[in-house]
């Protein structure tokens, strides 16, 4: 079962929101239901992917990389080179198409690195969309350069200065806007989480990542396939056709941050997480004694949020998905090892599980095969990856610029 | 004659002392019900005013066993029904049937979730119903007329109308659209209290008329933090506060 029954996924999912939100979530549901199976903008859809975002996207074979380790065969799927740099804007082009043909020229959306601001400001630009995008003061501290993107995209990114100021704020902030303004605007939301039918939708405008890995290795068997999740869309767009089967095993990467202690990481599926409703939807997040969300922390802004998507959940729990960790420590050693190896720059998000691969590959015989999920590359984290790998350099670069 | 008026106000904020000194004041002035919100840290509903005196109360320490010591205290010296209002998350992690015990034994007359709405409830209204709580669905000027008998035959006395979409705050004008919402939901044998922006004497006439109790939240607070920053007695205050508008 790769859909939800009636917005649940064994006993997470569901629409757990104030009841203003209901008739603009069932609207929503049932545009996407009717969009999903016309031709018209299926075709819509596919040309913009070709067109537009560069698919299908590269599975390359990453013979060096494999060698170094010492064991199975390491394939990537180079998600990012799609126009924008992640897989994000699969899914963004499509609730961008979706939303044209509701009527709603006005489109939300939060966002915590930016990547996700990036891809719904590119497309807005590209379909002739209002945009505003809601990022929480930390991110737009630590993420200048997609805060300027956005800007030149035409969007308008609004601050957010309540909460934690990170995602799960602009997550708030967007949902309270969409509570004022359902009539003319659709939140495009960017991961496979939140009420009934994003994780669906989400899922399924991901998918084309995990389709397009189904052709290109019709000939080949796959012992596993390794994705990072913060709210699961790139995994779940990258796992969906093979959810069903008993094989490949699927792997999701959470990040592991600085160690075990609250507030440290953003782990949910090790047992750190607890069954609660948060946000519109059942699943596990990191909560303390009292049930508040607790603060999260990740090298990577994209992993950095307290919930998991709902499918995800209950995958882990059934045991078809197997969860992991990743260090920040790991995922910058993972960056700095596939561009020595095979001249590829992983997003920080990515490289947990490149890194994770990098654990998994030596335990396995050569004619293995696993394939990473390079959700997107690391253009955007140069601010952060070359403080940690080489900060004198990159500090004096910075001073010599300001009074440039 | 007076004015029927659910008066909110959060616990824990700024401190349990002042909390309970808003209370009294809000009782003394002249509420029919206080509705006392359990802060949340990521309150969706509730615009800027409310979220930030949430964070503080949390920050300040609170805690679900200090919120139902503070209703069972506050019951003690007041008569005025309490409705205890949060948001799921809290009570999902502790549990809806555990969650709804502590409210009942603390004294609380219900519950306002709005987040665990009709349907999605995870059995709030069956077990409240069993243990004589009385639970307060909130609906929006988008409700439907199925989906609001849908939302009726789970047996709530009261309903809670939010005259305007969005959350709470802003000021609300009464206008044709939101009466004419009023009007639909007040056909049915159910109390309703209309609330979101509410806080001149005129609105709470205008809904008064029309057999509406008026919810007060943003105002309220507002007024505590003027009281707070000129030092003012709290009680008095609030108390004041409240009867200008009843
Ligand atoms: C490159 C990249 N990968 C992964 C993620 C995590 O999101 P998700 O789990 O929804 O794929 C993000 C989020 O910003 C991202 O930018």
């Amino acid at each position: 079962m790769n859909t939800s029954d009636n917005g649940f996924f064994g006993e997470f999912g569901g629409m757990y929101v104030a009841e203003v939100l209901r008739s603009p979530l069932e609207e929503l549901k049932s545009a996407f239901n009717e969009a999903k199976d016309d031709p018209v903008f299926q075709s819509a859809f596919a040309e913009e992917a070709k067109t537009y975002i560069g698919r299908p996207t590269p599975l390359l074979h990453a013979k060096r990389a494999s060698k170094a380790l010492g064991g199975a065969q390491i394939y990537i799927k180079l998600e990012g080179l799609a126009n924008t740099g992640a897989h994000k804007i699969n899914n963004a082009l499509g609730q961008g198409l979706l939303a044209k043909r509701m009527g709603k020229r006005r489109i939300i959306a939060e966002t915590g690195a930016g990547q996700h601001g990036v891809a719904t400001a590119a497309v807005c630009a590209r379909l002739g969309l209002e945009c505003i995008i809601y990022m929480g003061e930390v991110d737009i501290k630590r993420q200048h350069p997609n805060v300027f993107w956005m800007e030149q995209y035409g969007a308008t990114v609004v601050p957010v200065s309540s909460g934690s100021r990170t995602l799960k704020d602009a997550v708030n902030e967007a949902l309270r806007d969409w509570a004022r303004n359902y009539d003319t605007t659709h939140y495009l939301l960017g991961s496979a989480l939140g009420p009934t039918p994003y994780p669906d939708m989400v899922r399924e405008f991901q998918s084309v990542i995990g389709n397009e890995v189904l052709e290109q290795t019709r000939d080949l068997e796959i012992e596993a396939m390794i994705a990072c999740v913060g709210g699961g869309s790139n995994a779940m767009g990258f796992f969906s056709p093979f959810i069903g089967e008993k094989r490949p095993r699927l792997i999701g990467v959470e990040a592991g941050g600085n160690g075990i202690a609250p507030g440290e990481h953003a782990v949910r599926m090790d047992g750190s997480g607890a069954v609660s409703v948060v946000q519109g939807y059942k699943s596990y997040f990191l909560l303390d004694g009292e049930g508040q969300v607790q603060n999260t922390h990740s090298v990577s802004a994209g992993l950095d949020y307290p919930g998991i998507g709902p499918q995800l959940a209950h995958l882990g729990k059934e045991g078809r998905v197997e969860f992991e960790r990743v260090s920040d420590e790991q995922a910058i050693d993972a960056v700095k090892f596939f561009a020595r190896n095979e001249g590829l720059c992983f997003a920080l998000e990515s490289a947990h599980a490149g890194a994770y691969a990098m654990r998994l590959a030596p335990t396995l015989t050569e004619d293995k095969r696993i394939i990473v999920n390079m959700s997107g590359r690391g253009d955007k984290d140069i601010f952060i990856t070359a403080r940690a790998i080489d900060e004198d350099n990159w500090i004096s670069f910075l001073e010599q610029e300001a009074v440039r | 004659m007076n004015y029927s008026i659910m008066s909110h106000m959060i616990a824990s904020y700024p401190d349990e002392r002042t909390a309970m000194q808003v209370a009294k004041g809000l009782s003394r002035g002249g509420a029919s019900y206080l509705e006392i919100q359990f802060p949340f840290s990521d309150p969706t509903a509730d615009g800027p005013v409310i979220q930030e005196a949430c964070t503080k109360a949390i920050e300040n320490g609170f805690t679900l066993d200090r919120g139902f010591t503070f209703i069972t205290e506050l019951m003690k010296i007041i008569d005025t029904p309490v409705y205890i209002m949060t948001y799921a998350a809290p009570v999902v992690y502790i549990g809806v049937a555990e969650y709804l015990r502590r409210a009942k034994a603390s004294g609380a007359a219900g519950c306002i979730i709005p987040d665990l709405p009709v349907g999605s409830d995870e059995g709030m209204y069956q077990i409240s119903s069993e243990l004589g709580l009385d639970c307060v669905p909130v609906i929006a000027p988008n409700t439907s007329i199925a989906r609001l008998q849908e939302i009726l035959n789970v047996g709530p006395k009261h309903i809670y109308a939010a005259l305007r979409a969005g959350i709470t705050g802003t000021k609300t004008e009464l206008t044709e659209d939101s009466l004419s919402f009023l009007a639909e939901v007040l056909k049915y044998e159910v109390k309703v209290l209309g609330g979101f922006g509410i806080r001149t004497r005129e609105q709470v006439s205008a809904l008064d008329e029309r057999g509406v109790a008026s919810v007060i939240g943003s105002y309220f607070v507002e007024r505590l933090e003027s009281l707070i920053e000129t030092d003012a007695d709290i009680e008095q205050g609030m108390s004041d506060a409240i009867s200008s508008l009843v």
